[in-house]
């Protein structure tokens, strides 16, 4: 029954929303083929260092992968998130990521973006995981915050640490493509019926009853 | 910028991304904050903003603007120190002193969101404050003696 909202919103589709950073406009019609195609391009997106590193679990634990760190290993500095998911019981994240309106381009120096920097939701556990396990997490509403696919797009246009992904500064390899063809994605996957390479397709039927 | 440090305020024109610890030591003269990276990887520069620990090397101009900073100059006074500062003294904690500034403005920040932090807690708060000459069990006694007094007073 979880996936009944789901369905409604694939029902009740606005014919056009105009996000605040990039527009979102839904496809009226998308080919389970296609829909797969748009999944994984998501999945270069989601399972990226600009996004992954900061997706971890129960660990609270951020991790230090990508092209410049040679194995992935922790956050340097002993850095542990907490429960908070923000470092509220020991070193907030706050400390170094301080909020900033303007990009910290300086290599190596901490990341900064103008909201409160975080660590995604400990059910949003993407880090060295499959295509396939990331996708069934985030087509799920009890893993990914109650959304469907038009609110993962207004989530895409609202959250600024999302957008630093594509925009990292200090020589830092940006997330693939950009904000737009992202939303862009994850809308054409969610018009198709959420479909995910290797799980049962949706039981978009449920919508009717 | 508008800034109060140590309970004096002042007003600075800097470049906006002129980091905060520029603006203390070179603007306002502010020397007890230590430069030792410069990116956020030994904690030397840690001051506290609005109460909560920051590396100031990491907080620019413009972030720290209308903010109220205290150094290690503000923290206590010759007459009156912090508990953190009594304990630093009395385990004889440092020993170039160097990062010590950074390592006690974090550990009074800990302190004051948790009077009673465990070995585990000490070692995870403290581990971004490096110390080259690996002081870390004098910090982590010390850590725990000024929690006693915190405690006690």
């Amino acid at each position: 029954m979880k996936y009944i909202a789901l369905a409604l919103g694939l029902l009740a589709l606005p014919a056009f929303a105009e996000g605040e950073n990039v527009t979102i406009e839904p496809p009226a019609e998308v080919s389970r083929e296609d829909g797969l195609a748009a999944w994984d391009r998501i999945y270069e997106v989601a399972s990226h260092p600009r996004c992954a590193n900061c997706h971890v679990g129960e660990s609270q634990r951020p991790m230090w992968s990508g092209p410049s760190y040679g194995e992935p290993r922790p956050h340097g500095m002993n850095v542990h998130a907490g429960e908070s998911r923000m470092g509220a019981e020991f070193v907030a994240c706050a400390t170094c990521h301080v909020e900033r309106a303007s990009l910290n381009d300086v290599p190596h120096a901490a990341p900064q973006v103008a909201m409160a920097w975080q660590l995604a939701p400990v059910e949003a556990d993407w880090f060295g995981k499959s295509s396939t396990e990331i996708c069934t997490q985030l087509r799920d509403p009890d893993l990914n915050g109650g959304r469907d696919f038009m609110d993962l797009a207004s989530h895409l246009d609202h959250d600024l640490i999302l957008h630093w992904a594509w925009n990292p500064g200090g020589g830092r390899e940006p997330a693939p493509y950009d904000l737009q063809a992202h939303v862009n994605d994850v809308l054409a996957w969610g018009v198709a019926g959420y479909p995910c390479e290797g799980a049962p397709d949706l039981e978009i039927e449920e919508a009717s009853e | 910028m508008k800034l109060t440090v140590n309970g004096t305020d002042h007003e600075v024109d800097v470049e906006d991304d002129m980091p905060l610890l520029w603006v203390l030591r070179d603007e306002l003269g502010v020397t007890g904050v230590k430069y030792g990276c410069g990116i956020a990887q030994c904690g030397a520069c840690t001051v506290h903003m609005d109460g909560l620990a920051v590396r100031s090397c990491q907080v620019a101009a413009s972030s720290a603007d209308g903010t109220e900073i205290t150094t290690i100059e503000g923290l206590g006074t010759p007459e009156s120190l912090h508990a953190v500062q009594e304990a630093w003294i009395e385990h004889q904690v440092a020993q170039c002193g160097y990062c010590q500034s950074g390592q006690i403005m974090q550990a009074a920040a800990l302190l004051d969101q948790n009077d009673d932090p465990d070995d585990e807690t000490i070692d995870i708060v403290m581990s971004g404050n490096l110390c080259r000459c690996g002081t870390y069990p004098r910090i982590r006694e010390a850590v725990k003696t000024a929690a006693k007094k915190l405690q006690e007073a």
